[in-house]
């Protein structure tokens, strides 16, 4: 399970900032357009360097391995 | 970090959701609704040297649907008086009155409010959707310089 955080700061006079965490590449890309769509028109745009990171999904196991002296010998 | 967008708020909507978003925005600001449109224009008939003027909401459309005329919101507190609107475009328009006002001052109340409601509405909007997206209110505030702000996170597969 990836967790997709959206901090929106609505401003005095309407403007929207928008800033998508944890979702890269195209996830990331669906919710700006998504959030657009609700919202307006898009006045500016920064991609982080999140956004450039491949979306696949990597596993990690973690294996201690434990050893007697015995089996070391 | 992944993506920051800045946007430009459009409004866009059938004229109840404007309301509500109207009669919002005057709570926040201290504005008192009147009972109804007619009665506002009476009162106002009676004051003469009443100053006007009008605004335009920027980017904003009111859908004709479901719109009957003469629906109005109008708004009152101290001796200003606020009407909002659809106009003849189609655009959501605030005209703002008061006796004894310079224009500068109306100018300025308009202008106040209908960055208000706008802020509303979209809060409004905004909030709707993330509910319809399963996102779920982490935190939410209002910030020193009156914006809001609203954090929201979803789990997905």
């Amino acid at each position: 399970m990836a967790q997709h955080d959206v901090e929106i700061t609505i401003s005095r006079n309407g403007d929207v900032k928008v800033h998508v965490k944890g979702a890269k590449g195209k996830a990331c890309m669906e919710y700006a357009k998504w959030l657009t769509r609700v919202i307006g028109r898009v006045k500016d745009q920064q991609m982080t360097s999140e956004f450039y990171e491949p979306e696949t999904r990597t596993r990690i196991d973690l294996h201690q391995d434990l050893r007697t002296e015995d089996d070391s010998a | 970090m992944s993506t920051v967008l800045i946007l430009a708020p459009i409004v866009i909507s059938s004229w109840p959701a404007i309301a509500v978003a109207a009669t919002a925005a005057a709570s926040a600001l201290g504005f008192t609704v009147q009972k109804t449109a007619q009665e506002a224009r009476r009162e106002n008939k009676e004051e003469q040297e009443t100053r006007t003027v009008e605004i335009e909401l920027a980017n904003s459309e009111v859908l004709a649907q479901g719109l009957a005329t003469d629906q109005q919101v109008v708004l009152t507190k101290g001796g200003v008086q606020l009407t909002v609107e659809r106009d003849a475009r189609g655009q959501c328009k605030v005209c703002a009155s008061g006796k004894g006002l310079s224009k500068a001052q109306l100018t300025q109340a308009a202008e106040q409010f209908t960055q208000k409601l706008t802020q509303c509405f979209i809060y409004d909007k905004v909030m709707r959707e993330l509910k319809g997206k399963s996102f779920q209110v982490v935190n939410e505030e209002i910030m020193q310089d009156d914006s809001i702000r609203i954090h929201v996170r979803r789990w997905v597969d």
